[in-house]
């Protein structure tokens, strides 16, 4: 690692993904994406698979995008981002920060098997998932990132399984850095980015980011949510350096889980007239499992 | 046609970006409102102004002139306000408030040791204002209307000005020092002063008012009112003013060994204490508890820690003398009944617990009363001065302020009075008819995110110590040490004005907050705004607001 201590923790500001996209008022991803770009600098390519990223930043001819972009089909741009670097490498080129950005259903669901890929043949790319917990894009369907008890257009009693565990997949490949992140505390968010690239081979980054449409939120709470989604337990934020979890966050005060469900629309059928159902214990079982795990 | 790049249709350079601003149904607004502490101070003393100064900069002598644009005695109110700007603060919920009035004394002082003087708002005027006085509300209407050019003259019946500040207040709480150089100070500013000039009787009322413009009345309230009880009128009972202005005049009263004083004021307070200073066994007579004194809660904390002797539910009937010298009281228990017509419980004697008290001074701190000689002016309850909403007496162009308006109130409450009668006066010589009455809303914990604030300490004052104290009438507090208030401004919230935490500069998902390239202050990009309220939301010090679309 040939970074400072200083330049890991500056805030980074550039607007290298500007204003004009058609994200929906306080969306997370459109601002988790901007972090992760002001992060890696001009120097940087995106290469981003299908999903509301793309579908919001990228219309012709006004893209956000202030950096070399990429648009793949929604499995393959772990894919795509290998054929780059691996272009960049036969041209002799380099060295330039790629990232490869999906959202859930693109990273846990039909592009797992090029992410894999990817992590296994040691590409040098970093890979971002924005997390939205559903497939916000095509109108709010389940994916394997569906928290248990939520509510999507199929699952409409509430979703009966388990958030995959992605973070601790891309752990047992080996790759050398595996983070997860929230979008409220933008610093750590982007010393995470600015480690990461500084890192040789495959990393992954897994970011958290509230959808006020599919989760059924005011707009302004998108923070709020984030927030309350770590300091519940349901969203640990650690790092895995060289398979060892460290740098794991700390809960300052604990808040039962009902505080971050209670805002949030797919969870409302989880509350008959104001008082918790079965789930909800189950869900507190989850973030309790989490906070043992991580010791958070 | 223009000749475009290969492969490109269109020249992307011209591309007006989509403008997604017309999304919106709220706006962010940066709203001027009011601060707790602010809202709460008598008077209207910009708390948060100043310590945002000292907290940014560090700098002192601009704190001072901040802090100076409203009260003309920081050091003085430094040491002797009750601080109800610390009970309004938003910090009270969170840990524990400001030491507002530590860093105002600090401030004071400091002004005070670098010679900083007042500025001129306004060049010379021919207009002139008499101001009866010398008190807080004197001298504040006097330093605001000499600020904005008036010709003032001050007249102060006593020797010396200060009012009650000079001849109520004891030394160990307010030094004799700090108050004549600040009042020196505000003289500066062109102020006439004539002492030992009653109004009223050596200059007649309709003379003051028939060579001045207006006439601005701080009468102040400085005879002490007794309980008339018989006995009382014997050479060595004392009202509580005139005790204390006994004192402060400098001269030596003979106690004796044991001291009653009756009263739970301020003015009771501060009378046992002079007598502890002097070396009497003191004890305050009082007919409530603790609970009803209406002194300043530190006061009695204070006098207790001095061993001064409380008696509640005590009430005095009578003065047994021997020789023309009271030599004790007999005193009834009270119980505590249903409250009275002020709030307080109201109390009543029991039969048969008539007790004898010994006494070698009795001092009656039982309330005060206006010197009204040679002024007939309208009174409400037949005790204070009338006024209006602007402060106007029934006298055309003669207006009134301080505690014979308002009854026994604080200094800063004084000095509040003042200020407002000032700009009344100015408005009543200029003819402006519009109230300056109005204010914007106050911010209140409910509205902060504290989320963004760190928990911290805060700024205790150290006394010295107790038998250092009573051998004489030095300062309690000693000066306190710079850097630590400026460590303790660091603590405020900043209510309602930004101090750029940067949150809605990165939270934006839109980037519709832009740093304005004249202010350097952080401004919103309406064209791309979405009208999410992100910012309104994680704004720590509801400084944005969302509000309907223009």
């Amino acid at each position: 690692m040939n970074i400072s201590e200083e330049e890991l923790n500056r805030v980074e500001k550039k607007d290298l993904f500007t204003s004009g996209h058609r994200a929906c008022g306080g969306c997370a991803q459109a601002l988790a994406a901007r972090l992760v770009q002001d992060a890696s600098g001009e120097n940087t390519i995106a290469c981003v698979a299908t999903g509301c990223l793309e579908v919001f930043s990228s219309p012709y001819p006004d893209p956000s995008w202030r950096v070399p972009f990429l648009h793949s089909l929604f499995e393959n741009a772990a894919a795509v981002a290998s054929g780059v670097e691996a272009a960049y490498k036969a041209l002799n080129k380099g060295p330039v920060n790629i990232i490869a950005q999906g959202g859930d259903g693109s990273t846990a669901d039909i592009g797992l098997q090029c992410i894999s890929g990817m992590f296994e043949r040691g590409h040098n790319i970093l890979y971002v998932c924005y997390d939205n917990e559903a497939y916000m894009n095509t109108g709010v369907q389940r994916s394997s990132f569906t928290p248990y008890g939520a509510r999507t257009s199929t699952t409409p009693m509430g979703n009966r399984t388990r958030k995959k565990d992605l973070p601790s997949i891309a752990a047992a490949h080996g790759i050398p850095y595996v983070a997860t992140a929230t979008t409220d505390d933008f610093k750590d968010l982007q010393r995470k980015v600015k480690t990461a690239l500084s890192i040789e081979g495959p990393k992954y980054i897994h970011i958290l980011v509230p959808c006020p449409l599919g989760w059924g939120h005011h707009g302004e709470l998108s923070i709020e949510i984030s927030r309350l989604a770590k300091d519940t337990g349901l969203f640990p934020i650690f790092e895995i350096i060289d398979g060892k979890v460290t740098n794991v966050r700390k809960i300052p005060v604990k808040v039962p889980v009902e505080e971050y469900l209670k805002p949030q629309g797919r969870f409302r059928h989880l509350f008959k007239k104001g008082v918790p159902t079965a789930e909800v214990a189950e869900i507190q079982a989850i973030a309790n499992q989490n906070i043992e795990r991580f010791n958070l | 046609m223009e000749k475009l790049p290969l492969g490109l249709a269109l020249d992307l350079r011209k591309v007006v970006p989509y403008k997604t601003g017309s999304w919106r149904t709220l706006m962010p607004t940066n709203i001027t409102s009011m601060p707790p502490c602010t809202h709460s101070c008598p008077a209207g003393n910009d708390v948060r102004g100043f310590l945002r100064v000292l907290a940014e900069k560090g700098d002192y002598e601009e704190a001072w002139h901040v802090l100076t644009r409203t009260n003309p005695l920081p050091g003085t109110c430094g040491r002797v306000c009750p601080h109800p700007c610390e009970v309004g603060c938003n910090r009270r919920d969170f840990d524990a408030p400001l030491a507002i009035n530590c860093a105002e004394r600090a401030v004071g002082d400091y002004g005070l040791d670098q010679n900083l003087e007042h500025k001129k708002l306004i060049a010379a005027r021919k207009e002139k204002v008499a101001v009866v006085g010398s008190g807080p509300a004197g001298l504040s209407c006097a330093f605001h209307l000499a600020k904005r050019g008036f010709q003032v003259k001050i007249f102060e019946a006593a020797g010396e000005p200060g009012g009650m500040m000079r001849y109520g207040i004891p030394s160990y709480r307010l030094p004799n020092y700090i108050l004549k150089q600040e009042i020196e100070n505000i003289l500066k500013l062109g102020i006439e002063l004539e002492c030992n000039v009653k109004a009223g009787v050596n200059i007649p009322m309709d003379q003051l008012t028939r060579e001045y413009n207006a006439v601005f009345l701080g009468l102040g309230a400085q005879m002490g009112a007794s309980i008339s009880i018989p006995g009382e009128d014997v050479e060595n009972v004392y009202t509580g003013v005139d005790f204390l202005k006994q004192i402060n005049h400098g001269k030596y009263v003979e106690l004796g060994r044991d001291v009653v004083v009756i009263g739970g004021g301020n003015t009771a307070m501060d009378c046992a204490r002079v007598a502890k200073r002097l070396g009497a066994n003191v004890s305050v007579f009082y007919r409530r508890t603790r609970m009803e004194m209406p002194a300043i809660t530190a006061e009695i904390d204070e006098a207790m820690e001095e061993r001064i002797m409380f008696r509640y539910h005590t009430n005095p009937v009578k003065i047994l003398s021997d020789e023309g010298r009271a030599i004790g009281v007999l005193c009834v228990q009270m119980e505590l009944k249903e409250p009275d017509a002020s709030g307080r419980a109201r109390p009543i004697p029991i039969d048969g617990s008539e007790a004898v008290y010994p006494a070698d001074t009795v001092i009656m701190a039982t309330g005060q009363m206006i010197d009204y000689d040679g002024i007939d002016i309208q009174k409400v309850d037949d005790q204070w001065i009338y006024t209006s909403e602007l402060q106007m007496t029934n006298l055309d162009g003669v207006f009134a302020g301080g505690d014979a308006v308002i009854g026994l109130e604080t200094v800063a409450a004084a000095i509040g009075q003042g200020t407002r009668a000032a700009s009344f006066i100015e408005d009543y010589i200029e003819g402006n008819v519009e109230s300056r009455l109005s204010q914007p809303p106050v911010i209140y914990s409910k509205d902060l995110n504290t989320y963004y604030y760190e928990k911290s300490k805060r700024f205790t004052k150290e006394a010295v110590s107790i038998h250092r104290r009573l051998k004489g009438f030095q300062e309690i507090y000693p000066a306190f040490d710079h850097e630590e208030i400026i460590k303790e401004s660091e603590r405020c919230f900043s209510c309602g004005l930004c101090y750029m935490c940067q949150n809605c500069y990165m939270y934006c998902p839109d980037n519709a907050v832009k740093i304005s390239p004249k202010t350097g202050m952080f401004e919103f990009d309406l064209d791309f705004c979405k009208g999410c309220g992100l910012c309104a939301k994680e704004c720590p010090c509801h400084y944005i607001e969302m509000t309907l679309e223009k």
